[in-house]
């Protein structure tokens, strides 16, 4: 067992994330959704991934790259890939492959900060990559694009150059007991997909200048049991018109551990400077619902609602009679400019045809929130397009959440979720939102992405030589939310 | 082919070409009028002179992009003035380091990059702009590769190694139609003739959109234009049968809010023009092609969310 090798703050890491696997198995059992939980709960030494009805290629001893080995699989196929180092970037176009590393801590993919991709997965449905690390590369450690069915599991992603693990355009996808650290953009991302049918869960993101963030994503997307720390920002789904999609809604982040993402050195893409020191940022966001989560020691905000100004956008805000219009619908349709009597500016301050998203019936329930700089729990739209939005008609509301301050004063009792607000004042106490984007963070140098700290070993997929293959998943992911408690504050924090 | 078009996103995009066509029409005579003044023009073509282009948010096509950072300037041209150092105007060259007036596509073949996909070493060049007279040495570039709109994505084969391509008319002194060559904010597709007041959340771009379909035979020509044509709704004419991508290149330029007087080393801001050596790692090139075009997949994008933000620190 790895435990025997590791010693004193590395023990402790791991004894943590144990018990974090094992919380998410409790929660998971009555899903039975497959994916790795059904792996790691099963005996599988009676398991063999050799079996009929499983083409197995092994590499280097069958194929001696990965490539070669993908190139080579037939739809079904499991490529067992042995420890080295493989300075590669794996492109998969063939449906329902498994990749996956004997061991995940040394079965890495190197790109030299010269190779773009670790394994980019186009349009191939069903494609399962686990238990293998993917470093230097100057896109992504793992990427999924365009596809039906996709799962990552038991993934190390570090010193990538956009992002960790990233899924875009992509539906029915799980991606759990990953790590993904040292990014600029986010450790992990699912963007441009309603309904997402997606699950992240037991995932740690730290070391980014996003843990997470997702861009006109959501429906049946959960995140779940995952541990955001010490990036630049925690969790930051967010809305704009400049991809299709918009806007992100019904994202739904629970029991998840978010603290002190406010870290000054990371990799940052500049908008990671402007959501620097806050939690749980809901820029534009619709309808989310965050609930469970210990969110502790940020700068700013602990959960954040705010505004999204986009300049020179592409194409107005939907209505919200157009939220539940699934992805598919307004994917391939022909965007037109903005009116010219929609476009306003913004004198002075924001140029082109500016659109405001903002964040609207977001439901925050029962969430510890405690340590931040400006309110442990904020909401603040400004109305400088004079469309009459303000922020007490976005609909948004707090019940349950243990907090100590607010933004404005008195949050839960303004908006609480079940039941009427107490009439009170959104003035008193209100977010300085122009005093909030106005100061983003200082930019780090060019490429600081590349000196990220080397993580910790990480824990291996159970009995990886002989699992049988596990396919991804084909639907929404079965989450018994109700069944996610709030985390506990890890010791020494 | 009995059909030309294939999937829902070819069907839209030539639903697109076709309700564009008009706009195309109508840019043709400015276009046709320019190209005449430049002495340019390419020998009678059913094609357009005007691209049909991608408009509105990325993500509608399949794609890849390469970004490349700025390497250089020199007063070379190895397409116009091959082996004639400092006998062109101001260039800032990208992607390939090597590139000057002696390159070659064998030498260029051997050269560096400055993109971050390592296997584009293509000479990509646009004049140099200036502001208020001074240089303004630009962020970087992207070059979008794309089927043209209308155009069936499985058709697109990859451009052959050392195909020389310019687009736009650097002599132009009357506004060209942006859809060819103009200049942008950020990421928007909203293109103008001459440099829009930007933000910094989307600082300017110059964007120039070059032809896509190819003679099939030559990979420059004595004017340097006529191997190449614009594709109209989606078809190739016979005399440029072959589709390769509809490359449109951008500029990143440090630029926006007021007081700026922009003008090109060549001359006015209506001159913006870009020009391209394929010396791409060549099955680096056909495995994107293959991969990102034919299957119609957004292999990657570019955005907005590493420029300035909102309210920033100006």
């Amino acid at each position: 067992m790895y435990l025997r090798d590791l010693k004193g703050d590395e023990m402790r890491k791991a004894t943590f994330k144990l018990m974090l696997a094992f919380l998410a198995t409790l929660a998971l059992l009555a899903t039975a959704c497959g994916g790795s939980d059904s792996e790691s709960g099963g005996d599988s030494n009676n398991a063999d991934s050799g079996s009929d009805s499983t083409m197995t290629i092994a590499v280097p001893a069958d194929q001696p790259t990965i490539q070669d080995a993908v190139d080579a699989a037939k739809p079904g196929a499991l490529i067992l890939i042995s420890p080295g180092v493989y300075n590669e970037d794996v492109d998969v176009i063939t449906d329902d492959l498994t990749l996956r590393g004997l061991d995940r801590n040394t079965v890495i993919l190197d790109g030299q900060f010269k190779l773009e991709n670790g394994v980019r997965i186009l349009e191939a449905n069903g494609v399962v990559v686990e238990n293998m690390t993917a470093r230097n590369f100057t896109s992504n450690g793992f990427y999924w694009t365009g596809v039906e069915g996709y799962r990552g599991s038991y993934l190390t992603a570090y010193r990538n150059g956009d992002y960790g693990i990233y899924a875009f355009d992509a539906v029915n996808g799980q991606l759990d007991n990953s790590l993904g650290s040292g990014s600029p953009d986010a450790g992990f991302y699912i963007g441009e997909c309603y309904p997402c049918n997606a699950l992240i869960d037991n995932v740690i993101s730290e070391n980014n200048g996003l843990g997470y963030s997702g861009t006109n994503s959501g429906g049946d997307l959960y995140i779940v049991n995952s541990t955001f720390r010490n990036n630049r920002a925690g969790v930051v789904p967010n809305s704009g018109s400049y991809e299709l999609c918009y806007p992100e809604r019904d994202t739904t982040v629970v029991g998840n551990l978010v603290y002190e993402n406010n870290n000054e050195v990371a990799p940052a893409i500049e908008v990671a400077l402007l959501a620097q020191g806050n939690g749980i940022l809901l820029p534009g966001g619709v309808r989310n619902l965050v609930q469970r989560n210990q969110v502790f020691n940020h700068t700013r905000t602990g959960i954040g609602l705010v505004p999204y100004p986009e300049e020179d956008a592409s194409d107005l805000a939907p209505e919200a009679a157009e939220w539940d219009t699934p992805c598919s619908e307004t994917h391939d349709v022909e965007v037109p400019p903005i009116p010219a009597a929609d476009c306003k500016a913004v004198d002075g301050l924001l140029k082109g045809c500016v659109v405001f998203w903002n964040p609207y019936e977001n439901r925050i329930l029962d969430n510890t929130i405690s340590g931040s700089g400006a309110a442990d729990l904020a909401v603040g739209t400004i109305d400088l397009l004079g469309l009459g939005v303000t922020t007490d008609m976005l609909r948004n509301c707090f019940s349950g959440n243990t907090f100590a301050t607010s933004a404005p004063n008195d949050l839960q009792a303004l908006a609480p979720c079940d039941a009427e607000g107490n009439g009170g004042s959104w003035d008193a106490g209100a977010l300085d939102l122009l005093g909030l984007l106005g100061s983003p963070a200082a930019a780090p140098p060019e490429g600081t992405y590349k000196t990220t700290p080397e993580p910790a070993a990480q824990p291996n997929m159970p009995n990886a030589a002989k699992a049988p293959v596990t396919p991804a998943p084909t639907g929404p992911p079965k989450v018994d939310i109700d069944a996610i408690a709030l985390p506990a504050r890890p010791a020494g924090t | 082919m009995t059909s030309p078009f294939s999937g829902p996103r070819a069907q839209v995009a030539a639903a697109i070409a076709l309700m564009s066509s008009a706009a195309i029409l109508l840019g043709a005579c400015s276009i046709s009028e320019a190209a005449g003044n430049s002495g340019q023009s390419p020998s009678a073509q059913v094609s357009p002179l005007a691209p049909a282009r991608h408009t509105g948010p990325q993500g509608l096509a399949g794609q890849f992009v390469t970004d490349c950072g700025y390497s250089h300037s020199a007063p070379d041209d190895p397409i116009v003035f091959p082996g004639e150092p400092g006998m062109s105007h101001e260039h800032d060259f990208f992607g390939n380091s090597s590139t000057n007036a002696e390159s070659s596509t064998a030498s260029l073949l051997k050269g560096a990059t400055t993109c971050q996909k390592q296997r584009d070493t293509a000479a990509y060049w646009a004049p140099q702009l200036r502001d208020n007279g001074q240089v303004v040495t630009p962020v970087k570039s992207v070059a979008y590769y794309r089927a043209a709109p209308g155009v069936n994505p499985k058709d697109v084969v990859s451009f052959p190694e050392g195909l020389h391509i310019i687009a736009g008319d650097m002599t132009a002194t009357e506004p060209l139609s942006p859809d060819l060559a103009g200049w942008a904010c950020g990421v928007s597709s909203t293109h103008d003739a001459s440099p829009p007041q930007c933000p910094d959340s989307a600082p300017l771009r110059a964007v120039i959109t070059f032809p896509d379909c190819w003679d099939g035979v030559n990979a420059d020509s004595k004017n340097h234009r006529s191997h190449m044509v614009n594709s109209s709704q989606g078809l190739c004419p016979k005399t440029h049968p072959v589709h390769v991508p509809q490359l449109t290149f951008a500029v990143a330029y440090p630029i926006s809010g007021t007081g700026h007087d922009l003008t090109l080393a060549s001359g006015s801001t209506y001159g913006i023009h870009a020009d391209f050596i394929n010396s791409w790692d060549q099955e680096g090139l056909e495995n994107e092609v293959k991969l990102c075009l034919n299957r119609d997949v957004v292999c990657g994008l570019s955005s907005n969310r590493d420029e300035d933000p909102l309210f920033g620190p100006k």
